[in-house]
C-alpha cells in the first residue's frame, strides 16, 4: 500500500500521512463490505488511491521537504517499470500493449501516478483536448479488449 | 447518457481524471443503480492489476500507534480553535476549513462507493461484526479481514492467496487482555477464508490486537505463537 502512494505522491512522508488516513477510513468502514465477492483488497486500494488523488489535487503541498524524502526516478521509468510488472501474460497488459505508445503512456500516468489531462498535457508537450481525445479513444479500446 | 459515455464517465473516474463534479454525478447514480455500480467494481478490477506493480515498502515505525491516536482524535470533539475579531477573516482557518469539507467530501465518496457496492450484501446480512481488524504484513499489504463477533465467532477473509510453508497451518490469534498473552482462535489449515469459532472468551473489544502466524501442523505446541507473523492489526467497532 505504502508504494502504492509514494509512487502516486513522489514523496515518502507524504505517501506515509496518505496510508494513515487510509486506515483510519477502512477501518470506519471495514464492517461494510462484502468478502464473497472478494473484491476487499480492489475497496481498500481504492480508498487509497483516492486520498492520495485528493492530496495530489491540492495546491498546498509546496512545503519546503528534506531531500531525501523526495522520489526522483523519471516518470516514464516508474511507468515503464509499472508496465513491465504487470504478468507477462495479463489480460490488462496485452490489451494496453496494443494502444500507441503515447496513449499507452497517458494513460498509465493518469493511474499510477494520478495525473491530470493537464499534467499529462503538459509533459506529453501535447495539446489539451488532443491528450482527451487520446485518453478516450483508448479507454474505448481497452474496453473492447478487455471484454 | 449513452452507453458509451457512461462506460467513458466510468473509466476516467476509476483513474482519477474525472472532475469532482463528474465524480459526484457518477457517485450519484451508482447509488440508484446497483447495475451501474457493478459496472464500476469491473471497471475498477480491470485496473486494479496496477496497483499490484508498485514497490513494496516496509511500513513506518509508529504508523499504528499513530492510525489508533487519530481514530482516538476524531471520535472525540475537535479542539477550539482560537477565535479572530469578527471583522478580520482568517485565511488559515478557512483553507482549514476548506480542507475538512474536502476530507469529508471524500470520505463521502468512499462511503458511497462501498454503499453501492455492498448494498446487495448488507440487505442479505443482519448480523454485524463486534469488531473488523484489517491484518497487514510487513510490507504494509492487507492480507486479511477479521470480523468478530459477540460470541468470539471470527470470520477471516483472506486477501491474498498465502505461501503457506509445508507441514505448517496458519494460526489465528487474538489478545483479550491488552497485557495477557495471545489466545489462539483456531487453524486455517486449507488457506481459505473460513469462519472460526471458539469458547469461553470475553466478547471482543474495539483496539484487541489479532494476528495470523504460521505453525506447525495441528497448531502450535505451546499454545502461544512461535512461528512468523503473516499479519497483524487493531479491531475497530463498525460505525452502524
Amino acid at each position: 500500500m505504502l508504494g502504492v502512494a509514494r509512487r502516486m505522491l513522489r514523496r515518502s512522508d507524504l505517501a506515509e500521512d496518505a496510508l494513515q488516513e487510509s486506515l483510519v477510513l477502512i477501518w470506519r468502514n471495514a464492517h461494510q463490505f462484502d468478502e464473497s465477492r472478494g473484491n476487499a483488497k480492489g475497496w481498500i486500494f481504492t480508498i487509497l488511491r483516492n486520498r492520495c488523488l485528493s492530496m495530489l489535487r491540492r495546491e498546498d503541498r509546496e512545503i519546503p521537504v528534506a531531500p531525501e524524502m523526495i522520489e526522483d526516478t523519471p516518470d516514464h521509468l516508474v511507468l515503464d517499470t509499472a508496465f513491465h510488472r504487470l504478468a507477462e501474460r495479463s489480460d490488462l497488459r496485452r490489451c494496453l500493449e496494443t494502444l500507441d505508445a503515447g496513449t499507452r503512456q497517458a494513460i498509465l500516468s493518469s493511474y499510477v501516478l494520478g495525473h491530470s489531462h493537464g499534467e499529462i498535457a503538459g509533459r506529453m508537450q501535447a495539446p489539451l483536448g488532443s491528450v482527451k481525445s487520446w485518453v478516450r479513444r483508448g479507454l474505448l479500446k481497452l474496453r473492447e479488449c478487455l471484454s | 447518457m449513452t452507453d458509451r459515455a457512461l462506460d467513458l464517465l466510468i473509466d476516467e473516474v476509476v483513474l482519477g481524471l474525472a472532475d469532482e463534479g463528474a465524480v459526484a454525478r457518477l457517485e450519484a447514480l451508482a447509488a440508484r443503480d446497483p447495475d451501474i455500480a457493478a459496472r464500476m467494481e469491473q471497471a475498477r478490477q480491470r485496473f486494479a492489476p496496477l496497483d499490484e506493480t508498485a514497490d513494496e515498502l516496509p511500513l513506518p515505525d509508529g504508523l499504528w500507534e499513530r492510525v489508533q491516536a487519530q481514530i482516538d482524535t476524531s471520535a472525540t470533539s475537535k479542539p477550539a480553535r482560537p477565535s479572530a475579531p469578527d471583522n478580520v477573516v482568517e485565511f488559515a482557518t478557512l483553507r482549514g476549513a476548506l480542507n475538512r469539507w474536502r476530507g469529508a467530501a471524500l470520505g463521502g465518496m468512499a462511503a458511497a462507493i462501498l454503499l453501492a457496492c455492498v448494498l446487495g450484501w448488507s440487505m442479505m446480512n443482519t448480523s454485524q461484526p463486534l469488531v473488523v481488524a484489517v491484518l497487514l504484513d510487513t510490507q504494509g499489504e492487507p492480507i486479511a479481514l477479521i470480523e468478530g463477533g459477540p460470541d468470539n465467532t471470527t470470520r477471516v477473509t483472506l486477501l491474498e492467496r498465502p505461501d503457506v510453508p509445508s507441514n505448517q497451518v496458519m494460526q489465528v490469534w487474538t489478545k483479550p487482555d491488552a497485557d495477557g498473552p495471545p489466545v489462539s482462535l483456531g487453524l486455517l489449515n486449507t488457506a481459505r477464508s473460513r469462519v472460526l469459532s471458539v469458547k469461553g472468551l470475553p466478547e471482543p473489544h474495539p483496539r484487541q490486537l489479532y494476528e495470523i502466524t504460521f505453525e506447525p501442523d495441528g497448531g502450535s505446541p505451546t499454545n502461544l505463537p512461535t512461528g512468523p507473523i503473516l499479519g497483524k492489526g487493531l479491531a475497530k467497532a463498525p460505525v452502524t
